[in-house]
């Protein structure tokens, strides 16, 4: 395995790392997207975890920092972010094309990774397969139940609250980034999973309890986004106990382990782009 | 700004090294090799180590921002950085930057632990001048915070549904995995007076205090910068470290010296 550093794009604006494997061309390359502001290293080095891990296991990866993130620049191309999200991905699929062979590709978003890797997902076809962590969620009845009946049931709650002082000192920072994905309407989420899935992408979604503000059990996926969950071509996963970012390192290597299970059934290498 | 003046890059003897020159549009006379703190302060400041590179490059000096070897983009897991490493790494940078530039006069910049590294390698790299913001000086004491914060980390309620076991947070500062061997040396490391001129950026604020005019003298300056920088505040763990005024007292103190 090597690995290069790339300063590419139609305005060579854009930087990345691309890991290539020892051995024949991979069929399907990996692509790794900024998690909020953090540059591609990843939150806690994960991306660069993942990437070498599936390097590895044969596939070809990059990991880069879109527009404006990281070390990537701006093209100032008058695109709306959306546009430009999509503009950065059909460059980094054209590297890792140019670089490793690669004709279909999986991205990985966490975060607001999700939801670039969403957007591009829903219009690219060469996008064969996503791994949401942490993408859209949507407060359900079932969320809103399973959140607040413990609560009102509880007599040592009620108490606490009536003995509330004002102005907890354990309150987060205003000054705190927001490392949150902003909403879209839930019926065009529902469809473009329905589209992908239509068209024979694999989706992987894996929820953690760091978004519990939203999403606090498994069966809020279906809740959420209906039967299009159910769909074989969907595998869904909650991590309760973890947080959103995957600060502990036994929590990373079982999400990493998890990943690479999910493509090797999915997009074994030697197969790489054709279903199990 | 060019997007070409800015090349990302692996080098060192087994091409391992990650880093990105921020190349001047004038020829250079100075040149700048930043070196990035550890752990989750590398990640934090990595803006404006970025930020910071291309005001230089602007003011036409040629800089050098690298990953050390288990760090970054650099080749090696996390459990494998090493003190020593780090500070050999640094001395293969200087010699990369002075490569790659045509510069002969370097002065090094680091914050936290990045500068620690800097003082540590000053002699063996030959800096011209060392600018360290917030260096740690006291390593022992560094590792105290650390293991205070990883242990707050274990209940951190904003963080986690349930506190977490102490095996699950064993062995680990803030999301990196550690080792024994790092963890002494940290608590063994003491960086001595400065043998190079150095310029100490002071924003730890009235929660540390020091004598850095004994430290840094003869040749020495301390500037206070307002406000202070939460680097151990654990609720701010991801938030970006950015600061207008270090950008300018480091531009402005190259300015001066030029």
């Amino acid at each position: 395995m090597r690995e290069e550093a790339h300063r590419f794009g139609r305005g060579r604006h854009l930087v990345g790392i691309a890991g290539v494997p020892d051995g024949a061309p991979g069929e399907t390359g990996v692509i790794v997207l900024n998690a909020g502001l953090v540059h591609r290293i990843g939150p806690f080095r994960l991306h660069v975890e993942l990437t070498r891990q599936l390097n590895e296991a044969g596939y070809p990866t990059l990991r880069f920092d879109l527009s404006t993130l990281g070390d990537s620049g701006a093209t100032g191309g008058g695109l709306t972010r959306a546009q430009q999200v999509c503009a950065d991905l059909d460059d980094a699929m054209n590297l890792l094309k140019a670089r490793a062979g690669c004709e279909r590709f999986v991205l990985v978003g966490l975060c607001s990774g999700a939801q670039n890797a969403h957007i591009v997902a829903a219009t690219d076809p060469r996008v064969s397969g996503a791994v949401f962590l942490d993408g859209y969620a949507y407060r359900t009845l079932g969320y809103k139940l399973r959140h607040y009946l413990p609560r009102l049931v509880d007599p040592g709650r009620w108490a606490r609250l009536l003995r509330r002082k004002p102005a907890a000192s354990t309150e987060r920072p205003a000054s705190e980034p927001v490392f949150a994905v902003a909403p879209a309407p839930r019926d065009e989420v529902i469809a473009d999973f329905t589209g992908m899935v239509e068209r024979g992408m694999k989706l992987y979604l894996v929820y953690s309890g760091g978004i519990s503000n939203y999403f606090n059990h498994a069966r809020q996926f279906r809740e959420c986004f209906g039967r299009v969950m159910n769909h074989p071509a969907v595998t869904t996963r909650y991590v309760a106990e973890t947080d959103h970012t995957y600060i502990l390192t036994g929590d990373r290597a079982r999400l990493l382990d998890g990943i690479g299970g999910w493509l090797q059934r999915n997009f074994p290498p030697a197969h790489a782009g054709r279903p199990a | 700004m060019r997007p070409d003046a800015e090349l990302p890059f692996f080098f060192g003897p087994d091409g391992g090294l990650f880093g990105m020159y921020h190349a001047p549009d004038v020829p250079a006379h100075r040149a700048v090799l930043m070196c990035a703190p550890l752990g989750q302060d590398l990640i934090r400041c990595h803006r404006i180590y970025r930020q910071l590179a291309q005001a230089l490059a602007g003011q036409g000096l040629a800089v050098l921002r690298f990953d050390y070897h288990g760090t970054g983009d650099s080749a090696g897991e996390t459990a494998t950085v090493d003190w020593d490493r780090c500070v050999a790494d640094t001395v293969l940078a200087a010699a990369e930057l002075r490569a790659r530039s045509g510069v002969e006069r370097v002065v090094a910049f680091g914050a936290r632990l990045g500068g620690s590294i800097a003082m540590c390698a000053a002699e063996r790299a030959g800096f011209a001048e060392a600018i360290v913001w917030d260096p740690v000086l006291d390593g022992s004491d560094y590792v105290a915070a650390l293991d205070a914060m990883q242990a707050a980390l274990r209940e951190d309620a904003g963080r986690f549904t349930q506190p977490r076991s102490h095996a699950d947070v064993a062995e680990q500062w803030l999301g990196f995995d550690t080792d024994d061997r790092l963890r002494r040396q940290l608590r063994a490391l003491t960086v001595g007076p400065a043998k190079v001129p150095t310029m100490v950026l002071d924003s730890l604020g009235a929660s540390e205090t020091f004598a850095w005019n004994r430290w840094v003298a003869p040749q020495g300056k301390v500037a206070g910068i307002a406000p202070p920088t939460p680097w151990n505040d654990l609720r701010r763990l991801e938030t970006a470290i950015l600061s207008q005024p270090v950008i300018q007292a480091v531009s402005g103190r190259l300015r001066e010296t030029a």
